[in-house]
């Protein structure tokens, strides 16, 4: 088992759900509570890394990333060296590619929130940033763990986009989806069946852990009675 | 407004009327500079269509291994027909036997780097500190990997080189690499190098002959093909002179003649 690939695999999923939470909880507020028309624009705009096939999501940030476009040459005048083939560039596609998966579950739970408790708060004056501290955050909070196992478990099957970008780095772009894609290509089903046991059984697992703690049965019946 | 959507739909579905004869090919991702025009010209001289699916040769030979629908297998390599043989599942024609594929064509090997860098393309460059990243096929899997790899060890270089390597999943991804400025240098196919849009952007340094195993690209006739007859006339039409010799122009070699 190749177990640099598995701990790689777990730190690029857990970094780029902890950024797409910081980044999807205010866009979503943004899209829930702002008025302009422009934000259905943004709303698609969120919604795109669903259409494109990940292997051209992947080929088109190697272009953009690379030292042929001004961007790219900025990103390697800061960093001393192109983002393609690095564990930093893997973070960047990874962070596009599951963007809708952290978006649109908590769009989703901010929108659930009673209009009426919305008005109320800004009737007693909370600003934006507070209304989405005290009331917005605390009442989707299921959404926003769903958005959160979603993006997490995306990135660890991400597959295409580190194919595109990653050029398979042993400890800097080999995940674990490379590894088992690589164990079938090369006709090493025995080692592609372990590889893929091994992460079918860990999300499982992990998924019972987070739906046991995040939805306690019975909570419906309790505050119905209430 | 719906009776125009069944309409839309109906139009849609409709399946296009199947030519009296088609085979269908299952090709090595090398081969998509260089089939189309070869086969058109056997439409033209035969009147059979055939449906060419162009990818890497080892995803191939899993599909046919799993009863995919193909006629033909041109690979980019001789394993991988001869594991198919060996498994009863194909049969070449090679030598004038039954057990062997046909080589039909002979690949190269040359060292690729865009015109607008500073780096020139030659064996000096492998040896050049200003080389950072290197673009390989997966040397597991892709026939030019392999040949890349045996190149540089026969060259002495292949130590050196190995944390430079950046591996890329097929040979037009390896080409990607470098074309997008991400690689400094590719050991790619010169098929791919013949491309148009490779010509336009950079320039090539054939790696000799001698210092690789000679990259031999195999055919056989997949066993459960419904179309023998055509498909055998496609092979006989790959093999012949004027064919075989236009295979040059896109960077491949004739193969070997068979009796």
């Amino acid at each position: 088992m190749d177990w640099q690939a598995f701990f790689l695999t777990l730190r690029l999923a857990g970094l780029t759900t902890a950024i797409l939470l910081v980044i999807a909880i205010p866009l979503s507020a943004l899209l829930v509570l702002g008025r302009s028309r422009w934000l259905a624009v943004v709303e698609a705009l969120a919604a795109l890394p669903l259409v494109l096939p990940p292997t051209v999501l992947g080929f088109f940030l190697l272009v953009m990333l690379g030292p042929r476009t001004a961007f790219g040459r900025g990103i390697i005048a800061v960093l001393g060296h192109p983002l393609a083939f690095s564990f930093s560039g893997l973070v960047v596609g990874s962070v596009i590619y599951s963007l809708p998966f952290a978006v649109q579950p908590i769009v989703a739970g901010f929108s659930a929130v009673e209009p009426n408790l919305v008005d109320a708060a800004r009737l007693l004056g909370a600003g934006p940033e507070r209304l989405v501290r005290t009331l917005l955050v605390p009442l989707a909070k299921r959404s926003i763990i769903a958005a959160a196992v979603l993006t997490f478990l995306h990135t660890v099957g991400e597959f295409g986009v580190v194919l595109m970008l990653g050029g398979d780095i042993p400890g800097a772009t080999r995940t674990l989806s490379i590894v088992l894609y690589n164990q079938v290509e090369n006709f090493d089903y025995a080692a592609a069946y372990r590889t893929a046991a091994l992460l079918l059984g860990l999300s499982v697992l992990a998924l019972i852990a987070i739906y046991t703690t995040a939805n306690p049965r019975g909570d419906f019946r309790r505050s119905r009675r209430a | 407004m719906m009776r125009h959507l069944i309409l839309v739909a109906c139009a849609i579905l409709a399946a296009p009327a199947f030519p009296a004869q088609q085979i269908r090919i299952a090709a090595a991702a090398d081969l998509e500079p260089v089939l189309p025009p070869i086969v058109e010209q056997f439409k033209q001289a035969t009147g059979i269509n055939a449906q060419v699916t162009y990818q890497a040769s080892a995803a191939l030979t899993t599909q046919i291994q799993n009863g995919a629908p193909f006629d033909l297998f041109l690979s980019a390599n001789l394993d991988y027909p001869r594991k198919l043989i060996a498994a009863g599942l194909a049969e070449g024609l090679g030598d004038g036997t039954a057990g062997s594929p046909i080589v039909y064509a002979k690949g190269a090997l040359v060292l690729w780097t865009r015109k607008d860098g500073s780096l020139t393309p030659s064996v000096e460059l492998l040896r050049n500190r200003a080389l950072k990243r290197l673009a390989i096929a997966n040397p597991d899997r892709a026939p030019y990997g392999k040949a890349a790899i045996a190149a540089l060890q026969k060259l002495g270089l292949y130590e050196a080189l190995k944390p430079k390597f950046v591996i890329a999943e097929n040979i037009s991804q390896a080409a990607q690499f470098v074309d997008s400025g991400n690689a400094d240098a590719g050991l790619i196919s010169l098929t791919s190098a013949k491309t148009a849009r490779l010509t336009a952007d950079g320039r090539y340094f054939e790696i000799p002959a001698d210092s690789y195993p000679p990259i031999e690209q195999g055919a056989v006739l997949v066993s459960r093909t419904q179309q023998r007859v055509a498909a055998k006339k496609f092979l006989v039409f790959l093999m012949s002179a004027p064919v075989q010799e236009q295979l040059r122009r896109y960077g491949l070699t004739p193969g070997r003649r068979v009796p």
